[in-house]
């Protein structure tokens, strides 16, 4: 469990992250979705003392994370996976970080296994690609067996195997009772695996919600309608409540009524349809809706804020 | 993943934290293969140099009786251990700007949250690998130059009162400077920087500490190391044991201000 309140970090004049409190709780993925430079990763190495707090705190497992015996074993993290000495072989990576907490060294072979490095464990870690590197990263986060894993980005550089591969990872150890806390911009990966959600824009959280209450809370779902009498039919959806726009390819885009009752019409008024499609209200909708004023990076209005990510 | 059991772990004792921080720390500095390639460069450069300065240069018939009677064969076969110093000192250096400038302090900090711990373990790791090369190097020195100077009658005994203390001397001092890397690599942060201001510190204290007068001159940390490795006495050096104790206090001074700025930055 994590527990963060009232954190702030300031950079001179600048405030990344702003009077920021939540928890992340056990058995679910919980994940910090915002766009780059919102506060994600300045929030993710405050958690785990990496840079002090300007005020507020930060509880890992119920203690400071500076003061944590062999915090490897209590807590997993991948910051950035290309961050390492390029030296060392895979193997002696995870060596050292065994060592420097108890670790059995032969948990380092178990690791490189269940991340499919096995085959690599005698590289140098230098030649490693982007997504090797992950793997990489992710094998050293669970070295320590921990209750809590902090992962920022981590499926930056990998192909589609290795995506499907991370979310089910994440699913199983938030399974398995732990406490999973994963960053990214990417709404729809986050859509598919988290199911809890954190967003976070210039330094504020501005949404902390299960995934599914924050998508219907957040954006509207629409049916994308056609029929043989269109005009007819926009006029009597309008009559009912439903909000009515031509899309682009001539049909009708109707909010505020589902397909039922749009059906339902339709048959009152003896209109034939030939397409009715509901569609789903997306992550990025409801993250566009939300973040709208929040953004560093509009079109045309560039703001110095600094980079997070 | 293996198991779910959710053990609470048990508060450690300081001394268990202490020797995983430590064998952490050896690790690191076993397993990067350029250790190595420093270790060796720096034994064969240090060996080779004395080997071809005292066949050049130290021979009976370029010096004259005052600079024969101030000849010390011990020093003259012993001062590779400076070129070693450097060289080492600039590995020690690495360990610590090699994981600033890949960003992988950050997984360093996360393993081991206490950074002045961490730092003192890479000292002390660092300064525990060098010595015995210095030690070797002194040795190997001190034996070829002794060859060398016997064709003179020069050489002198490894149980002439003094010797064996210049000796040891020489790998404590190696390992000072060692002490000194670290910190400069912890205060600096970047590896070029910082391994020139060793340098600097070190050779650049013998020649450019020309310009200074003996007495300053010879508190500088490169003549200091000269004075280490002395046998006799001669002016404008200071005597081995209070030069031993001046690279000391260099090293905890420099090693202190390491220690106060790492818990203070973010990483």
């Amino acid at each position: 469990m994590i527990e963060v309140q009232h954190l702030t970090k300031r950079f001179g004049n600048s405030v990344a992250v702003d009077e920021v409190s939540f928890v992340v709780q056990p058995g679910r993925v919980t994940g910090f979705l915002g766009p780059n430079g919102a506060g994600k990763s300045t929030t993710m190495r405050m958690i785990l003392g990496l840079d002090t707090p300007s005020s507020g705190s930060v509880l890992v497992n119920g203690s400071s994370y500076r003061e944590l015996n062999d915090p490897l074993r209590s807590v997993g993290a991948l910051l950035d996976a290309k961050a390492i000495v390029g030296g060392r072989s895979a193997a002696n990576h995870l060596m050292w970080l065994a060592d420097s907490n108890g670790i059995d060294r032969r948990r380092v072979g178990e690791v490189l296994d269940m991340v499919g490095l096995g085959d690599v464990a005698g590289q140098r870690v230098g030649t490693f690609s982007l997504g090797m590197s992950q793997r990489l990263g992710i094998a050293a986060a669970l070295l320590g067996d921990p209750d809590t894993l902090i992962f920022d980005e981590p499926i930056n550089g990998l192909d589609p195997d290795g995506i499907l591969w991370i979310r089910n990872l994440m699913k199983s150890l938030a399974a398995e009772g732990r406490t999973v806390f994963l960053s990214s911009h990417l709404m729809s990966e986050m859509a598919q695996t988290a199911d809890h959600l954190l967003v976070i824009a210039q330094g504020r959280i501005i949404a902390d919600a299960g995934t599914e209450e924050f998508i219907t809370q957040n954006a509207t779902a629409s049916v994308h309608v056609r029929a043989v009498q269109q005009t007819e039919l926009a006029d009597a959806l309008t009559q009912r409540g439903g909000v009515v726009e031509r899309s682009p390819d001539g049909g009708l885009l109707v909010t505020g009524l589902d397909c039922l009752a749009i059906g339902g019409v339709a048959c009152a008024h003896d209109i034939t349809l030939f397409e009715l499609q509901a569609s789903r209200a997306s992550l990025e909708q409801a993250f566009f809706e939300l973040t709208r004023d929040a953004t560093d990076y509009r079109a045309g209005e560039l703001t110095g804020a600094p980079q997070g990510a | 993943m293996s198991t779910t059991t959710h053990t609470t772990t048990l508060r450690a004792r300081p001394a268990t934290t202490i020797n995983r921080h430590l064998k952490g720390e050896w690790t690191k500095l076993r397993t990067l293969p350029s250790t190595w390639r420093t270790a060796a460069l720096a034994g064969a450069l240090a060996i080779g140099f004395t080997a071809a300065v005292d066949l050049a240069q130290l021979t009976r018939a370029s010096m004259n009786a005052q600079q024969l009677q101030g000849f010390d064969a011990t020093s003259a076969s012993l001062f590779g251990v400076i070129i070693a110093a450097t060289l080492l000192g600039s590995l020690a250096v690495r360990t610590v700007t090699a994981e600033y400038s890949t960003g992988m302090i950050r997984s360093t900090f996360t393993a081991m949250p206490g950074r002045r711990m961490v730092l003192g373990a890479k000292a002390a790791t660092v300064a525990a690998f060098v010595f015995p090369i210095a030690l070797l190097v002194d040795i190997a020195g001190f034996a070829l130059g002794q060859h060398i100077f016997a064709g003179d009658h020069l050489q002198v005994a490894l149980s002439h009162p003094g010797v064996p203390r210049a000796i040891l001397f020489g790998a404590v001092a190696a390992s000072l400077v060692a002490i000194i890397g670290v910190g400069l690599g912890a205060l600096i942060r970047h590896t070029a920087g910082a391994a020139t201001t060793l340098t600097l510190i070190i050779v650049g204290g013998v020649t450019l500490g020309q310009l200074l007068p003996a007495g300053l001159r010879q508190y500088l940390p490169g003549t200091a190391i000269q004075a280490a490795i002395t046998v006799h006495r001669s002016t404008g050096l200071l005597t081995p044991n209070t030069a031993i104790a001046v690279l000391g206090a260099y090293a905890a001074i420099v090693l202190a201000a390491a220690l106060i700025r790492v818990a203070h930055r973010d990483a």
